[in-house]
């Protein structure tokens, strides 16, 4: 059987996002503090990173986004090493290449559901009202884009927050604890949402305390604790009988295996 | 849980013959419970001997034997739905003890043990996921059910190991003797 070199293989595997070594200290307190951290992403990865409240979880992902400067390491993103760029390229950095999404939406109030998707297209001179409309309809809420965001459900907020981190085609889809906010329905379906796109060969980082929601999609986890990465697990998705996944059990039910011709008494 | 009282459910619907018994408790679980016909045919003549299923006429072709509900069958099968499910939690598997084990035994690492756990746990929830989501697709709802209970279940054990991961006990457990 003929192997792909690993040369090659290597070579296709730089990852688009790599943290070398990363350490980020808080004045005055370790809460989300980050302690030489590496990691690399591939495009079209789906990826969950998870860990307890003030693990440094949401801390990755705002480093990542360039939202933060860390300490020490290094984070390079589509080729470009954020520590190179001022705040003025970070801010472009952030605008072209990132598309966030919040656990509470965090929608202007006084615009449109639709003038809320099309804020990063304007910064960059555009009026992608089309495209604006067609993420809406993606999305299975063309029939808000006129109303404003106090009109709308969490799960229909959320919705309009992820076509706004869509307008600019990201590079990168970033999300935390994007169903926090949300009743176990809308939470299934903004997750279902982001598989699709996935599907379709975004990259995105999930920052996510529900791990079940996260596995749905999510073929990586990280798990981070104390601003260190403690697992990082790649999960398997091969298609499984009912009886490999689940056994109900019963005192009178022999083990597999042990299935017998009935005996006649 | 015994194959008994799925039994008498189902001739509750209506009268069935052995195969169709096993057949049909099989479906509602999802293949997530084989069973074998001897099983059947051992538990519906336990039943007819204690007077809570009846044979339907005589043996048809084949020798298939249709069986039905006594009154006391019903009233078995009425007793037992209404009877809450109390006693002690079941907790079947060995993670629990080894866990525990683990918090007293010097060299036991119980953070490597817990990440090794909670990545086969991680595993099992993409499992069940994938067979929720394909039970939905094939309109297999008691399947989807199911499974949905065994994915609330897997994410309350993996919080359990990520109380005990913060915990930061070394040999504290054996120390508290």
């Amino acid at each position: 059987m003929n192997s792909i070199s690993p040369n090659l293989v290597a070579l296709a595997r730089s990852g688009l996002v790599r943290l070398t070594d990363v350490t980020k200290v808080y004045q005055g307190g370790i809460t989300g503090a980050l302690d030489g951290v590496s990691i690399t992403v591939e495009k079209g990865e789906f990826t969950a990173i998870m860990g307890p409240s003030g693990s440094g979880k949401s801390t990755m992902l705002n480093l990542v986004a360039g939202l933060d400067r860390p300490t020490s390491g290094t984070i390079v993103v589509g080729g470009t090493d954020l520590s190179k760029l001022g705040e003025a390229g970070l801010a472009r950095f952030r605008r072209d290449h990132i598309g966030f999404v919040f656990q509470f939406f965090y929608l202007l109030p006084n615009l449109t559901a639709l003038e809320n998707v099309l804020i990063p297209a304007q910064l960059k001179g555009n009026m992608a009202t089309g495209r604006g409309r067609e993420l809406l309809e993606q999305l299975g809420i063309p029939d808000v884009a006129d109303k404003y965001p106090a009109r709308l459900s969490g799960g229909q907020q959320q919705r309009v927050a992820i076509a706004r981190a869509l307008i600019n085609n990201p590079t990168l889809l970033l999300a935390d604890e994007p169903t926090g906010a949300l009743d176990t329905h809308s939470g299934e379906q903004v997750m279902e949402l982001l598989g699709g796109l996935h599907r379709g060969g975004q990259t995105i980082l999930l920052v996510t305390h529900d791990a079940k929601l996260a596995t749905r999609n999510a073929a990586r986890v990280i798990s981070v604790m104390d601003g260190k990465i403690v697992d990082d697990a790649r999960l398997e998705s091969p298609e499984r009988a009912p009886s490999e996944v689940i056994r109900v059990r019963s005192e009178e039910t022999p083990p597999a295996g042990a299935r017998r011709a009935p005996e006649t008494k | 849980m015994s194959l008994k009282y799925g039994v008498l459910g189902l001739l509750k619907v209506e009268p069935l013959h052995g195969y169709e018994v096993k057949n049909r408790f099989e479906a509602m679980l999802g293949g997530t419970w084989e069973v074998n016909i001897g099983q059947i045919y051992t538990t519906l003549q336990r039943l007819e001997r204690d007077g809570l299923v009846r044979p339907v006429g005589e043996r048809g072709d084949r020798g298939k034997l249709l069986y039905e509900l006594s009154s006391e069958g019903k009233k078995a099968l009425d007793d037992w739905l209404a009877q809450p499910d109390s006693g002690p939690q079941q907790l079947h598997e060995d993670i629990y003890v080894k866990l525990l084990l683990a918090t007293r035994i010097a060299n036991g690492d119980l953070q490597q043990m817990l990440a090794r756990q909670k990545r086969a746990f991680l595993q099992r929830l993409r499992d069940l996921n994938r067979l929720e989501e394909k039970a939905r697709r094939d309109g297999r709802i008691d399947l989807a059910r199911l499974v949905r209970g065994a994915l609330l279940h897997t994410e309350a054990d993996l919080k359990w190991m990520d109380e005990l991961a913060s915990e930061h006990f070394g040999t504290e457990g054996a120390a508290a003797e």
